[in-house]
């Protein structure tokens, strides 16, 4: 994590050039990416016909980035599994949706409040929850989704399993979707941010230690209780938010869109896939699986095999790559510097 | 030719470095072994490889001249290895008898077994007092012996103890020493790790001395506290002849 | 009164098949350390080859359970010898089980909606719409048989554990692997055979949910989210624990669906999961720490 500092004879540490050229050019190339995010609904004329798409497809995969990476805080840095961590989405996504009914407020305004339920929500449930330690934590996450998925079901005021007609963005259609993408994308990099910080912070520290082994962790005097319900509750927020967006833009909310397992299943599969644990994992996770499925999709159609692959992938991925596209590629020392962001 | 020979043994725990390192040394039958040395000199690890729970990395392991180096636990016992580990391994849920028929597993014939735990009771009376109950009520004292007996269930050629002193007040530890020698009096090959030193020289006839995954010395239990370099390596200096130190001091 | 005694007989009835259905779960956590999140899938494959058989030879489930349960047991060995013990060494075992199986289960998952379609499957025969009387009490034949079922293969996996070698060697590996170990028990032999049993057992049940209950691809979400909180209710490992938690809180689901509405049912269980992370986490017969 920190690089080798040669200390020259005047006292100043100076980096090797060739890691320091190498981490400036990683960090230009962040850069420069993220202001083609931002400038990117701006071009349209560029684009042209495929507009809305585009754009949809970026809002979609900028959503699925903010997803990983959140779930990547209590999945990756803590090592405790979540298996239902959408139930944060769809509070989100009905938090919102329900402010707009009855308050009249945007939740692309709203998200934030969408996401501080969910930390609330997440705190309460960690509380009781993060009592226990490996299997008894995951069945307690899928018992948590299908139940709150359940509850929402039989929610009459929340439009049951009918769902809940939300009224049209008030947008041009032309431009309906730039709204939208700048909201996602504000939210995705605050998440990425999010992990950015925790990883590089004594907290993050203390979470890695809770991973690698709790016992120990917690005969060195670090509160594990704390420390896990904290970063249980803080993975909430985006993962939320995300949902509030979402639910938004296809002006329709309905359990059945937020709290199925299928979902839960992608957002660790990307975050696997791309790398555990790593901050950039799970963005590499997210971008690769959004780009597969899309291609897939326009290939073959939808259908069941798209489990299966899933499937498929998760598996071969922990039999075979368990570190991840990052973590396999720092391993071997490949890992270019615009990735190496622990 | 030796009963158990261990030559160029390497092993470790999971993906974690070499605790020891290319460890050779060889038993003769019906003798009693102490290895000592200070803690993580890899003693309970080279027990653990010969038992067949940890695959040695490199080397082989002979019993008889056949290799047993890498194979299943429950088949290297079925050649007369035994071992009894640090924390005991009882089976927290069944009682005395249960783990004593247990510890009989591998024998087929009820009236072998039936005789076999008739002779452990005698040799453990207190055993016998609490035939029905449960291993995790027992005092540690107890426990132990429930160990010892179970392994002797098998009858083995040889038993190797990790650190049966452990937790055990010393009239305790006194008594299962006793019954440790009687077990060498049968003809049982002991290799016994024990931190206790002065007991494990006493109760066996020849010393390993393990540090940091090396074999540093071996000699008999009697004379191996009158080597000079027994009181280096405890004092954390180094085993190089008889140089003293220098100013710089370059300790471990 | 006969009102509830009813209801209670109907918990019970049902209680004795969920207890099939987590006593194959527990026993392969026992044994193995696996937190099998496929089973619930497996009990869905069982059910559908049940509706095969009924549907083409015209088989009773009862029947196909002499097919089905043999067949279950050859794919859970073969399974665990392809899946397990690649990841036994891996430091991070339990949750590597967890993601494993979870990967499983989306795979048969999708398999089974590729080859059936969503549809909603049931087996019917005859036995299935009638219902026996005693006195003003009206006990469903299904759900009568399907229980008397669950009790003698429970049983037999009692006796089975109790009284014979294999057995013994079964529960002492469930009760300190490195002990078995020690005492000559072939380990990896007896956790194959635990997966085996565990996928019979889950056979079995599925046999008996294709007539208790219509069946699609995705119900084995339902399916698992409920056995899992039964086994951690009744103790991680402990199948007595299983038994008597899978029949409390099947009576209990019943009486609260009675009064609220069967929706309500599923979140009995859920609710009793929670209520029992926050009383006594490891559950009313789970062990304090595993050896």
């Amino acid at each position: 994590m920190t690089k080798l500092e040669k200390v020259d004879p005047a006292g100043t540490p100076t980096r090797p050039t060739k890691e320091a050229a190498s981490s400036r050019g990683g960090y230009l190339v962040v850069i420069i990416v993220t202001l083609f995010l931002v400038l990117l609904p701006l071009a349209r004329p560029l684009i042209g016909q495929p507009y809305n798409y585009v754009l949809q497809i970026g809002m979609v995969g900028l959503m699925w980035v903010a997803l990983a990476s959140s779930w990547n805080l209590i999945g990756g840095f803590t090592g405790y599994i979540s298996l239902g961590h959408n139930v944060f989405y769809g509070i989100g996504g009905y938090a919102s949706g329900l402010i707009l009914l009855y308050f009249g407020l945007s939740p692309l305004l709203t998200f934030p409040i969408a996401g501080l339920i969910a930390v609330v929500f997440g705190f309460v449930v960690g509380l009781v929850t993060l009592r226990t330690r490996g299997p008894a934590f995951i069945i307690s996450t899928i018992a948590l989704l299908l139940m709150v998925g359940l509850l929402f079901d039989n929610w009459e005021f929340a439009g049951g399993s009918n769902g809940l007609s939300l009224p049209l963005p008030p947008f041009p259609l032309e431009t309906v979707k730039v709204p939208f993408y700048y909201a996602m994308l504000v939210i995705a990099i605050g998440s990425v941010y999010l992990g950015y910080r925790v990883a590089h912070s004594k907290f993050g520290l203390a979470l890695r230690a809770i991973a690698q082994d709790e016992t120990k962790a917690e005969v060195a005097g670090i509160d594990t209780r704390r420390m896990k319900i904290a970063a249980f509750s803080i993975s909430a927020f985006f993962i939320a938010a995300a949902g509030a967006v979402w639910g938004y833009s296809l002006t329709y909310l309905r359990p059945t869109i937020f709290f199925t397992i299928a979902i839960a299943a992608e957002m660790v599969l990307m975050a696997i896939i791309g790398g555990r644990g790593t901050v950039s994992g799970p963005v590499v996770g997210a971008i690769l699986l959004v780009a597969l499925n899309e291609i897939s999709v326009s290939q073959f159609g939808s259908n069941e095999l798209n489990i299966v692959v899933t499937g498929v992938m998760l598996l071969v991925v922990l039999m075979f790559f368990p570190l991840g596209v990052v973590g396999t590629l720092r391993e071997r020392g490949h890992l270019p510097s615009f990735l190496d962001w622990d | 030719m030796a009963l158990l020979e261990v030559k160029d043994v390497s092993s470790g725990y999971g993906y974690g470095p070499d605790i020891l390192n290319r460890v050779s040394l060889s038993v003769e039958s019906g003798t009693a072994y102490c290895i000592i040395g200070p803690n993580g000199a890899g003693k309970s690890t080279l027990l653990k490889t010969v038992a067949g729970l940890l695959q040695p990395r490199r080397g082989e392991i002979l019993f008889d001249g056949q290799p047993i180096g890498g194979m299943r636990p429950d088949l290297v016992l079925a050649t007369g290895i035994c071992y009894v580990p640090q924390d005991r391994s009882l089976f927290p849920e069944m009682t005395v008898r249960e783990n004593l028929i247990m510890g009989g597993f591998l024998e087929r014939d009820r009236a072998v077994l039936s005789d076999r735990m008739e002779q452990v009771f005698e040799m453990f009376p207190v055993l016998a007092d609490r035939a029905s109950q449960h291993a995790v009520t027992m005092s540690g004292g107890e426990q132990q012996m429930l160990a010892l007996g179970r392994a002797l269930m098998i009858q083995p050629r040889v038993m190797m103890i990790d650190e049966p002193s452990l937790g055990l007040a010393p009239q305790v530890a006194d008594q299962i020493f006793d019954i440790i020698r009687r077990l060498g009096e049968l003809q049982i090959t002991l290799l016994l790790v024990e931190q206790n030193v002065v007991r494990g020289l006493a109760a066996t006839d020849w010393s390993f001395l393990l540090d940091l995954g090396v074999l540093r010395l071996e000699a008999p239990s009697d004379e191996i506290l009158d080597d000079p370099r027994i009181r280096e390596l405890y004092l954390g200096r180094q085993l190089a002849g008889s140089h003293p130190p220098t100013d710089q001091g370059e300790e471990s | 009164m006969t009102h509830t005694i009813q209801v209670v007989i109907l918990g019970l009835l049902l209680g004795g098949v969920y207890a099939l259905m987590a006593s194959g779960l527990t026993l392969m956590f026992g044994v193995m350390r696996i937190v099998n999140l496929a089973h619930g899938a497996f009990i869905v494959v069982a059910a559908y080859m049940a509706y095969l058989l009924f549907q083409g030879p015209g088989w009773d489930p009862f029947l196909s359970l002499v097919v089905i349960m043999p067949a279950m047991f050859l794919l859970g060995v073969l399974i665990y010898r392809f899946l397990f013990p690649p990841i036994e060494s891996s430091p991070r075992f339990g949750e590597m089980t967890v993601l494993l199986t979870f990967a499983v289960a989306l795979i048969v998952e999708g398999l089974l909606g590729f080859f059936f379609t969503g549809t909603f499957r049931t087996t019917d025969p005859p036995y299935s719409t009638e219902a026996i009387l005693i006195g003003d009490l009206f006990i469903p034949k299904a759900q009568l048989y399907a229980s008397i079922t669950s009790l003698v293969l429970l049983a037999g996996l009692g006796a089975f554990l109790r009284l014979t070698r294999t057995g013994y060697a079964v529960r002492a590996t469930m009760q300190n692997r490195t002990a078995a170990q020690i005492v000559g028990v072939n380990v990896r032999g007896v956790s194959t055979l635990s997966f085996g049993i565990g996928m019979a057992l889950a056979g079995a049940s599925g046999s008996l949910i294709s007539f208790l209950f219509p069946f699609f691809p995705n119900s084995h979400w339902r399916w698992i989210a409920i056995l899992l909180s039964l086994i951690v209710l009744g103790g991680l490992g402990s199948i007595k624990g299983a038994v008597i938690g899978a029949l409390l809180l099947a009576v209990t689901a019943a009486l609260i669906s009675d009064q609220f509405g069967p929706t309500w049912s599923p979140m009995t269980f859920f609710g009793a999961l929670f209520l029992i992370l926050l009383i006594r986490p490891r559950g009313l017969f789970g062990q304090e720490t595993r050896v």
